[in-house]
């Protein structure tokens, strides 16, 4: 990753005659880059620790000897010639030196032509060295069955260490030998097929010369099909948005990016279905959307619950809301927009990218996308769509459209930000920055400075609190969640720490900007700080149950992570299904409990929703379906897309698909609907819209009862059940 | 249900009724110059309270078929069910001042005495037998799997039996397995139990922890198979399939015990741990064979209760307008 600035002031200096102004702790190559004056470096890349190794990247500070500017942090008044004759006469003895060891040109220069180290010489006007070459060779290395080393072409710039332990934290790659046997080495100077390299790729695509470089024997490619495209590198980089994208990487993975032409009314893909791809579209119209949510009716049971019904059923989706929807809701998919629950559809244009989260992390399609004119769009596995979100250009591009369309609504989407104004939404969506985690990152730690606010834009987050002995899961968040408030509206230290479950990007508002913000809104601060006090007050009560578990033997059942079991006395009931039936008959004949599952003594735990502390249905929802209010129950809403995930992640069997009768647009008769069956999760809500659990209410014996266990089991150890 | 201490309320209640009732009954009784009628104005109040009663009984089949309307606790109409149908019956013989009457009447009471009989004896059994149950099948099932679960028994048995024995030919061995999304379990209970647990079809995850892990298992030659393979064909796979069958032992637990520990000096070392599951197997089918039986008595009363109770109902009303009327 690239240095971070803090907090702490701006600093200005002078670049090549430009006064520019940067926040303190800037290294000169950033400063420069951000206002648009290049340094050339062999060594640094943005996503990298800069080592400041090749030295290229030299500019005169007025010091004594020049500075390497990747490394160099700005200085007040500082004085910066980026290309003063000193600098451009080291530059050059530089790139002369290492092409005379350099075999030229190298396997990268032959395959795609674009060798950094000999673009870089011939910029310079480096001819023939001077020098005369190595006479010890470093030798190649053909072990891997993915990729060719040739430590003859290495310049021992690092990057692919850095990319191997950083980027990938696999830490095969390091350094070994001295002087002019200096070399890079796979575990204990293994040959790199012998050694625990997993052939990721990311120390090739690091790789600025042909020391790296994939043997094309390993090809991913999507299946083609008809009105599919493979192209070349040339005719990849011809287009803006691959500028920069290394020509080898893309010529030697051709299979994985196919540009594709959809005809108008095809569909690109349907919701619920799993895939490993995400499109770019480059021509074209498409309309996305989820089809069909359910119903807006809230299930009620009891004679006053019908005439509820009834008239949910007649009166529109905006006369009858839930109590909570105070604010109108957006259902998050795997694009640059948001949908509106009450009209889930929207357009997606050229330059707009979607199924991020199904190529980055196999989620299911959260929406379907139909062209809506004839579309052309490029269809990309996960390797190549990785290296697209490290390409400047594209990212950037992609950022744009995320902060013109949809993070507004992200920002609404937080309930005290619904009161900000316009203005100071504008200026939030210029200087929040999108920051990318990958899987298992810690994003805050527990006991860090509070510095930052965030919202989830893709991805989930894990909310963990460590006490002695362990890690209590507080929450998982996904797209329009947010955090870290906590940490900047109190002791300004975090309180918890927010782990990054799969490949997670979050819009991230500077500590600065948000006490502006809540200095400048007080009803904001207000809003934000019961939030605050209502999780803190949430996370101490989980943690007191932690603290006060007495019976370790229901650790391993799972049981102890539950906040309400629903429990059977065995010696009671008679197995009359009375329970199942109230179930059923309050949630539209579905019934949400089993009455089987585990047994203690004579005690049945019924297979139902435990409303567990960690609640592992909700990690991977494509479109934030399931989720928790701010009591026990687990709902899962009408926007459901039934594919199944929720189902699987919970590891108790509580959570089941059922297919619902619901009406969809009948795609041969434009404007017509028929009648389809759409599955739909569903898992027990423990009756939230009634005063008591049906099961509970309808059981003629006593039988069936909601209990906490840390108190049931505990009384029960102590002395005699106690439902 | 239970007829515990949470029920005393209930029990105080009609029996002070009962006495109230009485002594009243009693005291008109003797004073009632013709004796006492069902016609005279103690003998309708009697009539009428009685049948209130009846009523209220009968609505509770009503009740649940509304189970998430809340007119009140299941529970409470349950009891209420139970003790106030209970105390009808000395109402309506106060009614009748012990006196069966013409035809109607006469089918009448009858009727009242089966049907209360026939709910004393259903209480009885919702008491007893639920313990019963838990005791005697801690692999239970809901009732309506039980033949999904035998099923899945007798595959497990077959795929063991092939396993040891070589194709019997039950085996289909390009059958693709179908995992559900979600769906429910059958968990074996965690508390100590004489049951020794084992893994099969109807086990989950969450009592791996409990399972050892199952040695390897080789194939035997037709001689050494051939006592299991007979025993197998002959009556194991004959008892899983039929259960009701008469003259099975392997219905019962103790010659079951015997067939297996006989088999077990017939077979080889390798052949143990498969014998080992079988007669878990055989186990876990008894049990099933054990919750049909518990369940047809804990429900089958229901068969006599119910009817004779609506007609009571029905004939009831009639009795009411003729009696009024005419």
């Amino acid at each position: 990753m690239s240095t971070s600035a803090t907090n702490a002031g701006l600093v200005e200096l002078t670049i090549d005659g430009k006064l520019v102004q940067v926040p303190s702790g800037t290294t000169v190559y950033d400063a420069a880059r951000v206002h648009g004056i290049a340094i050339p470096t062999l060594c640094h890349l943005q996503n990298q620790t800069p080592v400041g190794v090749c030295r290229l990247c030299v500019v005169d500070t007025g010091a004594r000897v020049l500075s390497a500017a990747c490394v160099r942090p700005v200085e007040p008044g500082m004085k910066v010639s980026t290309n003063s004759e000193k600098v451009l006469a080291a530059r050059k003895m530089l790139l002369e030196l290492l092409m005379a060891d350099h075999p030229s040109p190298c396997a990268r220069q032959e395959h795609s032509g674009d060798c950094e180290l000999e673009t870089l010489a011939k910029a310079a006007g480096v001819g023939t060295p001077r020098f005369p070459r190595r006479t010890v060779l470093r030798g190649a290395d053909n072990s891997s069955l993915a990729i060719a080393v040739d430590h003859d072409a290495c310049i021992l710039c690092d990057r692919c260490i850095r990319g191997c332990d950083e980027i990938k934290s696999n830490f095969v790659l390091g350094r070994m030998g001295k002087g002019y046997s200096t070399g890079i080495a796979f575990d204990l100077n293994s040959p790199m097929g012998d050694s625990t390299c997993i052939s990721c790729g990311e120390c090739m695509v690091s790789c600025p010369t042909g020391a790296l470089t994939n043997k094309g024997v390993v090809g991913t490619a999507i299946a083609a099909g008809r009105d599919a495209q493979s192209l070349t590198a040339e005719e990849l980089h011809k287009l803006p948005v691959f500028a920069g994208v290394s020509g080898t990487f893309l010529e030697l993975n051709r299979g994985a990016i196919l540009k594709r032409l959809y005809r108008k009314g095809e569909v690109i893909c349907r919701e619920g279905e799993f895939g490993s791809t995400a499109f770019y579209i480059l021509e074209g119209k498409a309309q996305v959307a989820i089809a069909t949510p359910i119903a807006h009716v809230k299930t009620q049971g009891g004679a006053q619950g019908f005439f509820k019904q009834l008239a949910s059923v007649l009166v529109g989706r905006e006369q009858d809301k839930r109590e909570e929807e105070a604010r109108d809701r957006t259902i998050p998919i795997d694009a640059s927009v948001d949908l509106s629950y009450g009209n889930p559809v929207a357009e997606l244009a050229p330059g707009d990218l979607f199924g991020e989260m199904t190529c980055m992390n196999f989620y299911p399609r959260s929406a379907t996308v139909r062209a809506e004119s004839d579309v052309v769009a490029f269809e990309m596995l996960r390797n190549v769509l990785d290296i697209m979100m490290k390409n400047k250009t594209f990212r950037a591009q992609i950022e744009q459209n995320y902060r013109r369309r949809a993070l507004e609504t992200h920002l609404r989407g937080v309930p005290m930000f619904a009161e900000l104004s316009p203005d100071f939404i504008e200026h939030l969506k210029e200087s929040v920055e999108l920051v990318r985690y990958a899987p298992g990152q810690v994003i805050a730690r527990q006991g860090d400075a509070a510095d930052s606010f965030y919202l989830v834009r893709i991805g989930f987050v894990k909310i963990s609190e460590e006490y002695p002995g362990g890690e209590l899961v507080l929450a998982y968040l996904s797209r329009g969640d947010y955090f870290g408030e906590i940490g900047l509206l109190g002791g300004g230290v975090r309180t918890a720490t927010c782990t990054a479950l799969d490949h997670v990007e979050v819009v991230k508002i500077s500590g600065d900007d948000f006490r502006q913000m809540v200095e400048r809104f007080p009803n904001v601060r207000a809003g934000l700080e019961a939030v605050a006090a209502e999780r803190r007050a949430a996370n101490a009560q989980r943690m007191q149950m932690v603290h006060s578990v007495p019976i370790e033997q229901f650790l391993a059942q799972g049981l102890m992570e539950a906040q309400s079991l629903l429990i059977l006395d065995l010696q009671k009931c008679t197995r009359c299904d009375a329970c199942v039936n109230a179930c059923a008959d309050a949630h539209d004949g579905v019934t949400r409990l089993v009455r089987e599952g585990l047994r203690f003594e004579n005690f049945l735990v019924a297979t139902s929703c435990r409303q567990c502390r960690d609640p592992l249905c909700m990690v991977g929802c494509p479109v934030g379906a399931i989720r928790r209010r701010n009591s026990l129950e687990v709902i899962i809403e009408d926007w459901c897309i039934g594919c199944g995930l929720c189902a699987q992640n919970c590891p108790y069997g509580n959570i089941n698909l059922h297919p619902f009768e619901t009406m969809a647009e009948d795609p041969a008769h434009a404007g017509r609907c028929k009648a389809v069956v759409q599955q739909k999760a569903t898992s027990c809500d423990l009756c939230t819209h009634l005063k008591e659990p049906s099961c509970v209410y309808a059981c003629p014996h006593d039988a069936a009862h909601r209990v906490d266990p840390r108190k049931f089991f505990a009384g029960m150890m102590s002395s005699g059940p106690k439902p | 249900m239970r007829i515990d201490a949470t029920q005393r309320g209930w029990a105080w209640l009609t029996l002070g009724i009962f006495l109230v009732s009485g002594g009243v009954y009693v005291l008109y009784a003797v004073n009632a110059p013709a004796g006492p009628r069902g016609g005279s104005v103690i003998g309708l109040a009697f009539g009428i309270v009685g049948f209130a009663f009846m009523i209220f009984a009968a609505l509770l089949g009503a009740r649940k078929r509304v189970p998430t309307w809340r007119l009140g606790r299941a529970q409470a109409w349950m009891r209420g069910h139970l003790w106030l149908g209970l105390l009808s019956l000395p109402l309506i013989l106060f009614h009748g001042g012990f006196h069966f009457g013409g035809t109607l009447t006469r089918v009448l009471m009858w009727l009242l005495l089966i049907t209360v009989a026939s709910g004393l004896f259903g209480a009885v059994l919702q008491h007893y037998v639920p313990r019963m149950m838990t005791a005697d099948v801690p692999l239970e099932t809901i009732y309506d799997e039980i033949g999904n679960v035998r099923r899945s028994l007798r595959e497990e048995a077959d795929h063991a039996v092939e396993a040891l024995c070589g194709s019997l030919g039950f085996v289909k061995r390009d059958t693709a397995e179908e995992l559900r999304a979600g769906g429910f379990t059958a968990l074996r209970p965690i508390a100590a139990s004489s049951v020794p647990l084992r893994t099969s079809a109807a086990v989950s995850a969450g009592a791996s922890a409990a399972v050892a892990a199952a040695p390897e298992v080789v194939l035997l030659n037709a001689e050494q198979s051939a006592p299991l393979t007979r025993f197998y064909l002959q009556e194991m796979r004959l008892f899983l399939e039929e259960p009701l069958r008469r003259g099975q032992r392997l219905g019962d637990a103790e010659k079951a015990k015997s067939a297996f520990a006989a088999l077990r000096t017939l077979l080889p070392a390798a052949a143990q741990y498969t014998l080992l599951e079988l007669e878990e197997i055989c186990d876990e089918a008894r049990q099933l064979l054990r919750q049909e039986r518990l369940q047809r008595w804990l429900h089958g009363w229901l068969l006599v209760h119910i009817p004779l109770s609506l007609a009571l109902i029905l004939l009831g009303a009639v009795h009411v307008v003729m009696a009024l009327r005419y």
